[in-house]
């Protein structure tokens, strides 16, 4: 019967619906005429008309090839007037495919909108609530002038399953009007339609009127309304309480008394089997007894069962939404769910996420009692058959450390046993990160290091490591032999960020055991200077040749000066958060995301697409506390500014500066914050890594202090600048003349000296 | 708020076999971001079910090796979609006896039905099955055979009574000549059971499943003999909460057909009986591409019912090349592929005890795995309630007629993971 061409029948179905007419492909489509042709005479054949049951298996075969992408709007006229018939199934059939067909065939979609008006005065209710939302559904120009009277008829039809209907039409039917005006009337009758008997019909007013009122801010939910919807609640279904409980929360009581009334009411919901009901409610009891803290944490208490059952339902994508809530709430509520920690114990065969989510929240809570446990736990996860979760739980142990160290310490040493090159780079990230935070255990994370360079291979890990060597070298026997394995190697090293810490790691050891590093130090500067193509790692390179020039004692002053203070708080864990601080996130997609992440994410939607990555608690691990890491992405981002390119060595004579200077009028002038302490010598050696040249400057102390300085782009334009500090003002003002005005060179030069100067100022600072 | 804008099915071979829009037609080049995140999870089971897209969010379940991926426009709860489109799946699974790509495809005309009626403009409509099912009659064979004698048509030219009913999920004028209530207790144990065999965590999830069908509105009370067993519990919206609240009773109009009546959990570890126990012994050996395997199952705390359907399943890491096992009971399989050793084990008697031994293959050269495998556990127990929850009695107000009513109980594993 059919057409042999059926085999190639395209995988994948598109249908179109109801609310969006236009999904059909036109593909060439060997035979669709032939078809076309034949499903138009089997439409027309009286004997098939007259038997039922084989004029829906045509209409039917027509629907089929439509959602498998054939055109089909060549029997329109003939699917037109199937429709005339008391079968409903061939009524909705024969809908479908006006909806889909109607906008590309104008000039027969009036034939179609004159049956559907005519349907939606049958005398069948589900033939009239279907007619009408198919009506609605027909995206074109000019059906609005017919929808608009069978759409109010619909609100005021008998049948319930009508006026859900209309309820929505009115919305759809203001989208197709442009959202332009608010038709008032329609509102009114949409805000008394609330008191509908049916439930549905209630809630898609309240969707409706979201929609039409949309530039106004949404419906108004006043107190008359509130209470009116709050005693409707039990008698709606999941989905109509979840989207209800939402609408509340926009309502404000205005007594206490009206407050807790409304508390007592929505009491049940917070133990519905429905989670996202139970959120909705959490959520709504949070905003409304804001400044009753109290209640809120009671209400944190009372659904610990019901999130709890959530982190474990058979729905792994419920249990990963719930796990994300749970975070959140432990946020203010640290130890909220310490007596349940078993709970998020991973089981082998659960999704990922989940796991990574649960290995966060156990970092979280645990407490003296579990600890043990947990730890026991984790240590398990470390040895996981995937490396990114074994890493998770490597990181969350080093979370846990800042609290009891020596254990987890011990844990981390053994996992070094291992020799596992992917447990390995972590651990020594993660006692990076320790010994900066807890000093106390720097004894032993030294002593655990000797080996364990054979079995990093990853930059990160490469760097910490060196890192480490670097900072703690003195206490490391072999320090100076494993850094002298890298020196060798850092030909074939593929990482610049590697090279740069292995500079500063080196040139730190050497202040401590000069007379072992002494010489691979100048192999590493000769090397790093002479045949290093990475500008960056040069640069530094050049920077700390100079500065061991200016001696000794300086360059222990600089890279030795005391370190930021480990208790700085954003280095520690945030402090508990207030409730409030996330209660309007609840129950939303930011506990998913992260604020942080979340506002990104919004803000550069269009821009830029990021990927869901999950916080995780190691994330200040990347940059270390030393000055020249500042520097390092400062210099990084340079080149960026702008097209300015200064050339290096540019070096003015003092008298050629001084006449220049003068025959120049000031083309910028501006005013930095500066406080405390100077040091001319920093500034003038990271003036001089981004190639401005410095002719002269006061000596240290004086005031005020003043220095000149000069630079010049690939173009040949110079700039010449003057530094004055006064310390009393504390401020530094800033001078710039230009021999050829170029206001985007100008602005770029500008960019590159307050970056240099805002590093300095960070670093003494 | 704007719910879900469009709905995409792929199958696990990333291909989009349905697509439905509600508001305008979103490409299907959207799924291209849900393709990436697949690929970067490497498996499918690890697809992160929230992925935000430029313009989009993509929120998605899988379930039956299909990926059901919704399209979001605007800020939604998370939760709301998820449930909704687990309950799409379910209604698959209802009307087609499963959530297959197969069973969608034969079915697509009653899928885009089913999908009008369940939402509108992207709101949730009618998701009650027995709502539903006035609304769309589900295929089945006899059916259509019945049709095709009868010329009658797949929908009840009236339009569905339960529309029009105050109480949404019941419709009105249910009749029926056998007025029937079941209630099946189903029991699931959680547990992980630590080397030694104690155990390091377990946990009773429960659900009391009804069938309903009874005439009018009947007005039901369920009591308990230990009702304080249930530490939570969630309930139908049907039921009363006060009167839980106030007396422990379960009182309800029930909707028609079948529906979960409560969810609850049993936590407090010592209430939790463990019926089985494994004895293990899984070694390799250090330098040398052989290790041994031997595992025995037998009852322990099992009220003196019968263990049956038991299934093991073990993830052998990565080096074991195969494995040569035998077994007194029941048949096992090894896949070489995926390293998943299964054993099909069946009853338990307590005379002979179960058990599978032999040999390990291990590649050679590689080093001996870190860790044993996990033995992840399947089991069934008839007519036993874990918890020990008993059913007291069931009253029907409202109606006249004496309906016949019956209770069931089953316990089964369910995430029961013994480790080695």
């Amino acid at each position: 019967m059919l057409p042999h061409q059926d085999e190639k029948e395209p995988t994948s179905y598109r249908g179109s619906c109801g609310s969006c007419p236009v999904t059909v492909r036109k593909m060439p489509y060997l035979g669709s005429e032939d078809v076309v042709k034949e499903l138009k005479k089997a439409l027309c054949n009286p004997h098939i008309q007259a038997d039922r049951l084989r004029y829906r298996n045509v209409i039917q075969r027509v629907i089929r090839y439509m959602t498998q992408g054939l055109d089909m709007s060549g029997v329109f006229m003939e699917m037109v007037k199937a429709s005339a018939t008391v079968d409903i199934v061939q009524k909705k059939l024969v809908y479908l495919y006006m909806c889909t067909y109607a906008p590309l065939k104008p000039d027969l979609a009036l034939l179609a909108i004159n049956t559907l008006c005519k349907d939606c005065s049958d005398p069948n209710p589900m033939v009239r609530g279907l007619a009408l939302r198919s009506m609605c559904s027909l995206r074109m120009p000019g059906v609005q002038e017919y929808i608009q009277q069978p759409i109010l008829n619909g609100l005021r039809d008998k049948a319930s399953y009508v006026r859900r209907v209309a309820v929505l039409g009115c919305a759809k039917m203001h989208n197709l009007h442009g959202d332009s005006e608010v038709d008032g009337a329609l509102v009114n009758e949409l805000y008394s339609l609330l008191r509908d008997q049916d439930p549905i019909v209630v809630v898609n007013c309240l969707r409706s009127l979201e929609e039409i009122l949309k530039l106004e801010g949404g419906v108004v939910i006043n107190k008359p309304i509130a209470h009116h919807l709050l005693n409707r609640m039990s008698k709606l279904d999941q989905w109509g309480q979840a989207e209800v409980l939402n609408f509340l929360l926009r309502y404000q009581p205005r007594s206490e008394e009206e407050l807790f009334d409304i508390l007592n009411l929505l009491d049940s919901f917070l133990k519905s089997s429905s989670p996202g009901v139970v959120m909705g409610a959490t959520k709504l009891f949070l905003i409304l007894a804001k400044k009753f803290p109290h209640v809120q944490t009671d209400v944190l208490v009372r659904v610990k069962g019901p999130l709890l059952a959530a982190c474990s339902s058979e729905s792994r994508e419920l249990c990963f939404v719930a796990l994300c809530h749970v975070r959140q709430i432990l946020h203010s509520l640290p130890g909220h769910f310490s007596s349940h920690y078993k709970k998020f114990f991973c089981s082998y065969s659960e999704p990922h996420y989940i796991k990574l989510q649960k290995v966060e929240v156990l970092c979280e809570l645990v407490n003296d009692e579990n600890v043990q446990q947990v730890l026991e736990e984790l240590r398990g996860y470390c040895t996981d058959v995937s490396a990114d979760f074994a890493q998770s739980a490597i990181f969350a142990i080093g979370g846990i450390a800042r609290t009891y160290t020596d254990q987890c310490v011990q844990i981390l040493t053994e996992l070094l046993g291992l020799r596992q090159e992917h447990i390995t780079t972590v651990v020594v990230q993660t006692f990076r990160d320790l010994v900066w935070l807890c000093p106390q255990c720097t004894e032993a994370v030294c002593q655990a290091l000797p080996g364990c360079e054979e079995n990093i291979q990853d930059s990160e890990g490469k760097q910490a490591l060196i890192w480490l060597l670097g900072v703690h070298g003195e206490r490391i026997p072999n320090a100076p032999y494993v850094l002298e394995d890298f020196v060798e190697n850092v030909k074939s090293e593929t990482f610049p960020a590697v090279k740069m810490e292995l500079l500063t790691a080196l040139l730190r050891l050497f202040l401590s055991r000069p007379a072992e590093c002494q010489d691979m130090l100048g192999r590493l500067l000769y090397y790093c200077i002479e045949e290093e193509k990475d500008m960056a790692v040069r640069d530094r390179g050049l920077f700390y040749y100079r500065l061991l020039l200016v001696g000794i004692d300086e360059v222990k002053r600089i890279l030795c000066s005391p370190k930021s203070d480990p208790t700085l708080g954003l280095l520690e864990d945030p402090a508990e958060r207030p409730v409030n601080s996330w209660a309007s996130d609840f129950n939303t997609l930011v506990p998913v995301y992260g604020k942080a992440h979340w506002a990104t994410i919004s803000k550069c939607q269009g821009a830029e697409r990021c990927g869901p990555e999950l916080p995780k608690t190691s994330s200040f691990a990347a940059s270390g506390p030393l000055i020249p890491e500042d520097n390092k992405e400062r210099e990084q981002e340079l080149p960026d500014s702008g097209a300015l390119m200064l050339v290096p060595n540019r070096q003015l004579t003092a008298d050629y500066f001084e006449k220049t200077w003068l025959s120049l009028k000031v083309a910028h002038q501006q005013v930095l914050p500066w406080r405390g302490e100077f040091h001319p010598d920093t500034l003038q050696m990271a003036l001089q890594v981004v190639n401005i040249q410095t002719i002269a400057m006061s000596r240290a102390g004086t005031r005020p202090w003043k220095a000149y300085l000069s630079a010049q782009d690939d173009t040949g334009c110079l700039f010449l600048t003057e530094l004055l500090l006064e310390p009393e003002n504390s401020e530094m003002q800033i001078s710039v003349k230009q021999n050829e005005a170029r206001t985007e060179t100008l602005n770029s030069f500008i960019s590159v000296l307050e970056t240099v100067i805002g590093t300095i100022e960070e670093i003494k600072s | 708020m704007k719910m879900i804008h469009s709905l995409f099915l792929i199958n696990c071979s990333g291909d989009i076999f349905l697509e439905k829009h509600w508001k305008s037609v979103v490409s299907q080049s959207v799924c291209d971001y849900f393709f990436e995140a697949q690929e970067k999870a490497a498996d499918v089971e690890n697809v992160p079910p929230v992925i935000s897209t430029p313009h989009h969010y993509l929120i998605s379940i899988y379930r039956d090796k299909l990926f059901f991926v919704s399209v979001i426009q605007t800020e939604v709860p998370p939760l709301f979609v998820i449930e909704f489109l687990h309950r799409v799946a379910d209604t698959f699974q209802d009307y087609f006896g499963e959530c297959s790509e197969a069973a969608i495809k034969d079915n697509v005309v009653i899928v885009y039905e089913l999908l009008e009626e369940m939402l509108d403009n992207g709101f949730p409509l009618a998701t009650e099955s027995n709502i539903l099912k006035e609304l769309i009659k589900p295929p089945t064979i006899l059916r259509s055979v019945v049709n095709s004698i009868t010329g009658s048509s797949n929908v009840g030219d009236t339009l569905p009574t339960g529309q029009l009913s105050n109480i949404p999920w019941r419709r009105a004028g249910v009749k029926y000549t056998n007025n029937e209530a079941y209630f099946d207790v189903v029991e699931e144990i959680d547990a992980i059971i630590d080397k030694s065999g104690s155990t390091v965590f377990a946990e009773i999830q429960g659900v009391i499943d009804a069938c309903i069908k009874l005439s009018g509105m009947p007005d039901l009370s369920l009591s308990f003999m230990n009702p304080r067993l249930l530490d939570d519990v969630s309930f139908h919206p049907c039921i009363r909460f006060k009167r839980w609240e106030s007396e422990r009773i379960l009182s309800f109009i029930p909707p028609d057909g079948n529906f979960r009546l409560i969810s609850y959990r049993v936590s407090s570890q010592n209430l939790v009986a463990i019926p089985v126990y494994v004895k293990h012994s899984i070694s390799f050996k250090e330098n040398s591409s052989c290790g041994r395997f031997d595992i025995t199952i037998g009852p322990k705390q099992n009220m003196g019912k019968t263990i049956e359907g038991i299934t093991v399943t073990v993830h052998m890491p990565k080096v074991v090349l195969n494995m040569n096992l035998t077994t007194t009971q029941g048949s096992y399989t090894f896949d070489p592929v995926t390293k998943v050793l299964t054993w099909d084990v069946g009853k338990i008697t307590p005379q002979k005890l179960p058990s599978l031994k032999g040999l390990v293959n291990l590649q050679s050269g590689a080093p001996k795995p870190e860790e044993n495998p996990s033995l992840n556990i399947q089991f069934k127990i008839q007519q036993l309630a874990i918890s020990g929850l008993k059913v007291n009695r069931l009253d029907m107000y409202g109606e006249k007629y004496k309906p016949f009513k019956g209770v069931k109980y089953v316990t089964k594993a369910g995430k029961f993971q013994v480790r080695t």
